[in-house]
């Protein structure tokens, strides 16, 4: 229990040294402000680069196993289904799933992590306009659907996405430029079949992953099927996710559940995952020492407050303070200290988080526009920095309150 | 026979060392309730120790301590503090006002420590004191606001908040002129009487021992002289 006594002569003490009281204060802002400026920058730059890296990609993707062909002769004995075919054809062979309105109706329920399903068709093919003609990733979607994996709609330069109909396609703004097209134009799509499709742009797009703006078409679920002949079947299942780290646990767990492979981003992106950790741990240990030296800088002017009145001490000890209300006197002081430099060090962290964040530059010809520095500032870090500033608080004036309860009440009042 | 607020039995104090230095030997006192005893002795003579030991300051080599009708020695530190915050005063050459607190919230900081509701049950009792002694219209004043003498009167109020039986004081005067250091002295004396506490006053200043009921001479922790000038008032009077 807090002693009354204790606390009154420690808010009277920050109260009258306001000149030290302020001073302790701002050695703990600026530790709090260096945590949350750093915590939420590095934050949002790690957002930033896994958003770049998945940010047009599905979380996990659900496909038809690959068949290897293998030599007669390696076909273990007891084996009951035999492929035969020349390896040219079944390269070309589509990989597909039958029966995915069954799973796309099912999947969303494994998790409540599940944000989006979409089936897609998707394969590569040439966009052919007049002479040119360019290699591009076409995928064919329910535009409604897909929005929910690749974000088209708010991304749009000009025309639509949702309400697409038959016949028409959406194409980033780097495809429309390098052949020069512009809403309502025809292009040609040329599968590696050989079937061909005519499209009208319908929509141009600008979503800043470069992969998606000049090499992949948009073009209804229906005309990929008969573009690509799988009939009624998908080549694919994308889903994505809220929590995104979960995406191979989840992935396996899928796997478990239906007939078919599947895919996380993580497993894919194993070198970005290790340095993502590698930049962390590194944070941390900024983190870390920044926190301790704001604990020796609390622990040093406590020392010296324990030093200068050490002859205020022993009167209080010889007029009947208890060792405990002695040191209670100290630790409250530094939890406060602690405390209202926190508080103080994450409005300012915050106010610069903002400031920065509210900073814009324009990063594509469309116009559009990003963050200088991508903040990811959470209510959970600013927190987590105050409590922790305030039980180092706590720690680093324990020492010198032990010391202040120590003290020889005889020998400080002689003056020894 | 009087009430007996602080008895010392055959005290010793020696303070280690690579030479060991005796302060008291085996010193007997009984200091009577609303007594007003000064111990005189030169510096050396071990005064301050006796002072200490009395108020469970200091521990004795040996011998006993009697406080309230207890034995300090069977007492826990806890217990030490408390019978020092409810039962003594202090009052020492330098004042040691805590700068941070007004006159009258210094005056009041050992009812603070022995517990919240010690202040309010005697606040206006100690406004009255300080009134009495002349700073009635500083209470909110700060103690750097004061002169010498009148931050001592404030350590002299400040000894007496808790309505002790016992009022330790340590050279009270040192530290002042010596007009202003017989106005303290003076002050101590009509509290005495006013409130029937004990007062033990070590001084080497000879002409405050005329004021006595009682003076003990020490000389190197020996008590060498000890009588009694004038009965002790009592508080019935």
């Amino acid at each position: 229990m807090i002693d009354r006594f204790s606390l009154s002569v420690a808010m009277r003490h920050l109260l009258y040294y306001k000149g030290q009281t302020l001073l302790t204060m701002g050695v703990v802002a600026v530790s709090v402000t260096l945590i949350i400026f750093l915590g939420s920058l590095i934050g949002g730059l790690q957002k930033r680069l896994i958003s770049s890296v998945t940010g047009a990609i599905p979380h996990v993707v659900i496909r038809q196993p690959e068949r290897q062909p293998i030599a007669v002769w390696e076909v273990a004995s007891g084996q009951e289904e035999l492929y035969l075919g020349e390896r040219i054809k079944l390269q070309q062979q589509k990989r597909k799933i039958e029966d995915w309105r069954l799973w796309v109706e099912r999947v969303p329920s494994f998790s409540e992590n599940i944000r989006a399903v979409s089936p897609v068709v998707e394969s590569q093919a040439f966009v052919t306009r007049n002479e040119k003609r360019k290699a591009v990733s076409v995928v064919g979607m329910i535009p409604e659907r897909h929005n929910g994996v690749v974000d088209i709609q708010s991304k749009l330069v000009r025309g639509r996405f949702f309400g697409l109909n038959g016949g028409e396609a959406v194409i980033g703004f780097k495809l429309a430029d390098e052949f020069g097209l512009s809403l309502g134009d025809k292009i040609r799509l040329l599968s590696p079949e050989g079937a061909v499709g005519n499209y009208t742009v319908a929509g141009i797009f600008d979503t800043g992953f470069s992969a998606v703006d000049s090499g992949t078409v948009y073009i209804p679920l229906q005309d990929a099927q008969s573009l690509f002949a799988v009939g009624s079947a998908v080549t694919t299942i994308g889903i994505k996710l809220t929590r995104i780290f979960e995406a191979e646990e989840l992935a396996q767990k899928i796997a478990l559940q239906v007939p078919y492979e599947t895919n996380s981003w993580m497993k894919d992106n194993q070198q970005l995952l290790s340095g993502l950790r590698a930049q962390s741990q590194s944070s941390n240990l900024i983190l870390v020492f920044t926190t301790i030296a704001a604990g020796f800088g609390i622990a040093s002017i406590m020392i010296t407050s324990v030093v200068t009145r050490l002859r205020e001490i022993g009167i209080l000890k010889a007029i009947g303070a208890t060792n405990r209300q002695i040191l209670q006197i100290f630790a409250i002081e530094g939890t406060l200290l602690a405390f209202l430099g926190a508080v103080a060090g994450a409005v300012q962290g915050v106010a610069l988080s903002l400031f920065l964040y509210s900073l814009r530059t324009t990063v594509s010809e469309t116009g559009r526009t990003q963050e200088v520095f991508p903040f990811a500032l959470t209510p959970e870090l600013v927190i987590r920095a105050i409590v922790i500033a305030v039980v180092v608080g706590l720690i680093a004036s324990l020492y010198p309150a032990w010391r202040a309860a120590r003290v020889n009440a005889i020998e400080v009042i002689r003056g020894v | 026979m009087a009430e007996v607020v602080c008895e010392l039995q055959h005290v010793d104090k020696v303070y280690e060392g690579a030479v060991p230095t005796p302060a008291l030997l085996d010193i007997n006192l009984q200091v009577q309730r609303g007594e007003f005893l000064v111990v005189l002795g030169a510096s050396g003579s071990g005064k301050t120790t006796l002072l200490n030991v009395m108020g469970l300051l200091d521990t004795p080599t040996s011998g006993k301590v009697f406080l309230a009708g207890s034995n300090a020695a069977e007492l826990s530190e806890e217990e030490r503090a408390a019978l020092r915050s409810r039962y003594m005063g202090f009052v020492f050459q330098f004042h040691y006002l805590l700068p941070e607190f007004s006159v009258l919230e210094n005056t009041l900081l050992p009812c603070q420590i022995a517990g919240g509701q010690m202040v309010e049950e005697n606040r206006e009792r100690v406004a009255e004191l300080l009134r009495r002694v002349g700073l009635g219209d500083r209470l909110s004043y700060r103690p750097s606001q004061l002169s010498g003498g009148q931050q001592q009167r404030v350590a002299v109020v400040r000894a007496l908040a808790n309505n002790p039986e016992l009022v330790l004081a340590d050279e009270p005067t040192g530290n002042l002129d010596s007009k202003n250091g017989f106005a303290v002295f003076e002050l101590m004396r009509f509290m005495n009487r006013q409130t029937g506490t004990a007062f033990v006053v070590v001084t080497h200043d000879e002409r405050l021992a005329q004021e006595a009921d009682r003076v003990v001479v020490l000389e190197d922790g020996r008590i060498v002289k000890d009588y009694v000038q004038r009965p002790a008032l009592t508080h019935e009077l």
